[in-house]
């Protein structure tokens, strides 16, 4: 660890959450409580907001909520988009992240095998 | 349990912005000589009464009792990890004066976990709360440095103050 290497990550985190500001189509919200950051969030926030970095996605925001009372599920994100739609993913490793990144907020593809919970719309299919 | 010292950095980190804190102060200091390890999280949030307090250190605190509040296993666990290693835990915080958490450790101690990926914990910081000021404070034998994530920032506004103010007693626009 040095100093040099510090300012280059925060020039990025800076860069990547440059995107938040303004009405974005994407928030992500990380869970970063205990629970969250004991099941790896931290690793997931860092390949998640990588992947969004590397593939120049600009139409996101990142959140961060405290304990949302699915420890054993963790780590969780949850996307929310401008129509008030949520999706919530559970046991995310940094794989999942890239996927979510690449499929949810780039192409938005729920991606079904993480994805918990009923969305509004996979009610509306029914 | 957190299996690196830089989660529960990372943790009570997180409490201090949550605390609505514009300046997190980490200091991490490796003494050799002493064989101790001191970390100490500082911020300028709101800070807890007395009552907050005694229930934040009481072992089996919850987050149900008081979601609004920063209460949880966070401080616990430190507090855990720095009593089994032969060290000590303080913490010090008052309403509108903020919180200073302080752990030491013995370094060599054979159950202290590994500081870990401390650059991504100052990472994540900074990416949840770009305008707070996270600062590092890292000191380990000869190796020594300050970080402060709005370092470049701070100066500036100060200096536009600077150019404002003559600008205006000149008469010309900044």
């Amino acid at each position: 660890m040095n100093l040099d290497e510090l300012k280059k990550l925060k020039e990025k985190a800076q860069r990547q959450v440059a995107l938040r500001e303004g009405n974005k189509k994407y928030r992500v919200v990380f869970s970063m409580g205990t629970s969250g950051i004991a099941a790896g969030a931290r690793e997931i926030m860092t390949a998640m907001l990588d992947e969004i970095d590397k593939r120049g996605i600009e139409n996101v925001e990142v959140a961060v909520t405290g304990e949302i009372g699915l420890v054993d599920a963790e780590p969780v994100i949850r996307i929310e988009d401008r129509s008030g739609e949520k999706v919530t993913y559970a046991n995310v490793n940094a794989d999942a992240a890239r996927k979510i990144v690449a499929e949810h907020l780039q192409k938005g593809k729920v991606v079904d095998g993480l994805a918990v919970g009923k969305t509004k719309e996979a009610e509306r299919t029914k | 349990m957190f299996d690196q010292l830089s989660l529960n950095i990372l943790d009570i980190g997180m409490n201090s912005l949550a605390a609505g804190a514009t300046v997190v102060r980490i200091t991490v200091i490796e003494d050799v000589p002493h064989d101790q390890l001191l970390i100490r999280i500082r911020d300028n949030g709101r800070g807890m009464d007395e009552k907050t307090l005694r229930d934040v250190l009481a072992k089996n605190a919850s987050t149900k009792a008081g979601r609004k509040k920063p209460i949880g296993l966070g401080l616990a666990l430190l507090r855990q990890t720095s009593e089994m290693c032969d060290g000590a835990f303080r913490i010090q915080s008052a309403p509108g004066k903020g919180t200073g958490v302080t752990a030491s450790m013995r370094l060599s101690h054979v159950d202290r976990p590994p500081l870990g990926d401390l650059n991504a914990t100052i990472f994540a910081l900074c990416a949840v709360n770009q305008d707070a000021d996270v600062q590092l404070h890292y000191r380990s034998g000869d190796q020594k440095f300050h970080f402060s994530s709005q370092e470049g920032k701070h100066n500036e506004p100060r200096r536009t103050q600077e150019t404002q103010g003559k600008g205006a007693a000149a008469g010309c626009a900044a």
